[in-house]
């Protein structure tokens, strides 16, 4: 069974003498069990919408969505899941401990699994030594770790993070990344959303790339990238500047190194065969030789320049407006 | 039930590490020992202005603590987004705004306790003594603030809280003095605003039904009966107003 399939997911939101706001349009995504599923787009595209749709704190306006067969309209929808907001607000006036404590009574455990409950996953997260403490004065890290020890309350199968990384120091985004992958292990399904594609790049095995609340790509990383190799750079050494100046036209882009030596790119493996036979006949020295793939950002980079173009009028706006944010 | 009980006690303790509450209470229990300055002004009505004041306080202190934490209840995290975490706990809306009402409820009901016991031995102390009545007129209070806290979460699911609060505040002043409403002076015959009135005396709870305040501060018997409808016509009020809450939240985005 998928852990989310969603159908037409629409989202408008309309208030009083104001356009209406298009956040989502007829969204069609299927999220495998198991499976690390990474939710890119844009300040504004619309990630923050669709993860509100899916955990039932707004309603469509169209469309549905299921979370392992259950309408997420449904309370029991969110027996699956467990939540990380963008920013996780929790009772200031509440620890940690209690915090986990409350959530495990909303979700309906016994006294003995809120006690294992806990006993987990403040080892998992390190909350021990702020078991006690009110979250009032904590840090944005510390609230980050408290943000993923709820969703973790209940031992739900689906994990739903938005944009768990933000805001977070380097040692941060690696423990949040660390626990994705942990949670993977464990059999999970994780659902993020981020803007920052190096997030994603690592541990996601599909990604869906939202433009202005449209779907504009959903796949592999590498089906969206593609396994050809977009050119091949060959460095070497003991070249004279002659020798460089003077090679074909196959070569692209021809470079002194800082450390010594030349950068040179050409298309593609047959050509880099070819000149790394003219190095060696000149008596230089191959270095090393290695094919560049398109990068996710690349990737990124081109959709969002082409949907956007294609976007019809009423769009725009919004988009400018989020992007600008 | 076990999740709205667990909603109801989180916003039961939040007030009590809260320090309005302390506040409200402090100044309370001020009015009330204080009453004794004004008792002497009137030799020998002393202890009946003592319960006349004891009473009011009560009753105006518990509508504050009503109308301004109630205005706020849900509101307020709305705005502070603690709501997004709860609601996408497996629980129903309806859980959420019940277990705010009654943690809001109970927390009345401790300061209407306090207030009672502190009363109870003050009056014992300036030689007073009470009989049932005085009893009687703090639980008719105590169900006027559960219906007045019963609107103020209705309002609270759709309005800010300062919209909210002058809309409580001011049908609970009307809701006093819709007798006026109902006998209008003859001037007002054949009037619009005689029709809005009448009607508002039809769709405005009647707030003095829970007005024993005179008859608590001189010893007047109130009958049980009366005690009894006047419980129900809260309490069926009350039912109204948070059926009418949940249905506003059930469709909310948050
Ligand atoms: N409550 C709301 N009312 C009106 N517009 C909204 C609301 N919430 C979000 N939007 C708009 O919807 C669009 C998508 O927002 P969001 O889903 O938060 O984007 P993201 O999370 O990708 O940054 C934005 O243009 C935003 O301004
Ligand atoms: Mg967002």
């Amino acid at each position: 069974m998928s852990a989310i399939v969603t159908s037409g997911l629409s989202k408008t939101y309309k208030s009083l003498g104001k356009a209406p706001v298009h956040s989502l349009r007829d969204l069609d995504l299927t999220v495998d069990e198991n499976e690390v599923f990474g939710f890119l787009g844009r300040n504004g595209a619309g990630k923050t919408t669709t993860i509100k749709l899916l955990t039932g704190l707004i309603h469509p306006t169209a469309g549905r969505a299921q979370l392992f067969g259950v309408d997420t309209l449904l309370p029991d929808a969110r027996r699956m899941v467990g939540y990380m907001p963008e920013q996780p607000y929790f009772y200031e006036y509440l620890t940690p401990k209690e915090t986990i404590e409350f959530y495990g009574r909303l979700r309906g455990l016994t006294v003995a699994e809120r006690q294992q409950a806990w006993e987990q996953i403040s080892e998992l997260l390190d909350l021990r030594d702020i078991a006690d403490r009110r979250i009032r004065g904590f840090s944005k890290g510390m609230r980050q770790r408290v943000g993923f020890a709820v969703a973790l309350v209940g031992d739900p199968p689906l994990l739903i993070l938005d944009e768990p990384m933000s805001g977070l120091d380097p040692l941060g985004r690696r423990m949040i990344r660390e626990l994705i992958l942990k949670m993977r292990d464990r059999g999970k399904t994780i659902f993020f959303s981020s803007h920052v594609l190096s997030d994603v790049e690592e541990i996601c095995a599909r990604v869906g790339i939202l433009v202005s609340g449209k779907l504009a790509a959903c796949d592999r990383i590498t089906a969206l990238v593609g396994d050809v190799p977009k050119s091949v750079e060959v460095c070497a050494t003991g070249l004279t500047a002659e020798f460089v100046a003077g090679l074909g036209d196959y070569v692209l882009a021809r470079e002194e190194r800082k450390e010594g030596g030349h950068r040179l790119v050409v298309e593609n493996t047959e050509a880099a065969n070819q000149l790394a036979t003219e190095i060696s006949r000149a008596g230089g020295m191959l270095l090393s030789l290695h094919p560049v793939q398109e990068s996710l950002e690349d990737f990124f980079t081109r959709i969002q320049e082409g949907t956007q173009i294609s976007l019809p009028e009423e769009a725009q706006p919004a988009a400018l407006a989020a992007a600008e944010e | 039930m076990k999740r709205i009980v667990a909603v109801a006690e989180n916003t039961f303790r939040e007030s009590i590490r809260d320090k309005v509450l302390y506040v409200l209470l402090f100044f309370a229990a001020c009015t009330i020992l204080g009453s004794k300055i004004l008792g002497w002004i009137s030799i020998g009505q002393d202890i009946k202005i003592i319960k006349d004041i004891c009473l009011a306080s009560m009753s105006v202190f518990g509508a504050l603590i009503a109308i301004f934490v109630g205005a706020s209840l849900v509101y307020k995290e709305i705005d502070k987004k603690t709501l997004y975490t709860i609601l996408a706990q497996p629980l129903h809306r309806y859980e959420f705004v019940l277990g705010k009402y009654l943690g809001l409820i109970a927390i009345i009901g401790v300061s209407l306790l306090v207030m009672t016991v502190i009363s109870v031995g003050y009056l014992y102390v300036m030689g007073g003594y009470v009989t049932l009545v005085w009893f009687q007129a703090i639980l008719l209070i105590f169900v006027k603030l559960v219906l007045v806290t019963g609107f103020a979460i209705l309002l609270s699911a759709v309005v800010s809280p300062i919209m909210g609060a002058i809309i409580v505040f001011s049908l609970y002043v009307a809701g006093h003095a819709t007798g006026v409403f109902k006998d209008l002076p003859p001037q007002f015959d054949g009037t619009v605003s005689k029709q809005v009135l009448e009607t508002a005396y039809y769709i405005i709870p009647n707030l003095n039904t829970f007005n024993l305040q005179s008859e608590a501060a001189n010893n007047v018997a109130v009958s049980g009966a009366y005690v009894s409808y006047a419980v129900v016509y809260g309490l069926a009020w009350t039912a109204m107003l948070l059926i009418l809450a949940c249905l506003a939240f059930e469709g909310r985005d948050v």
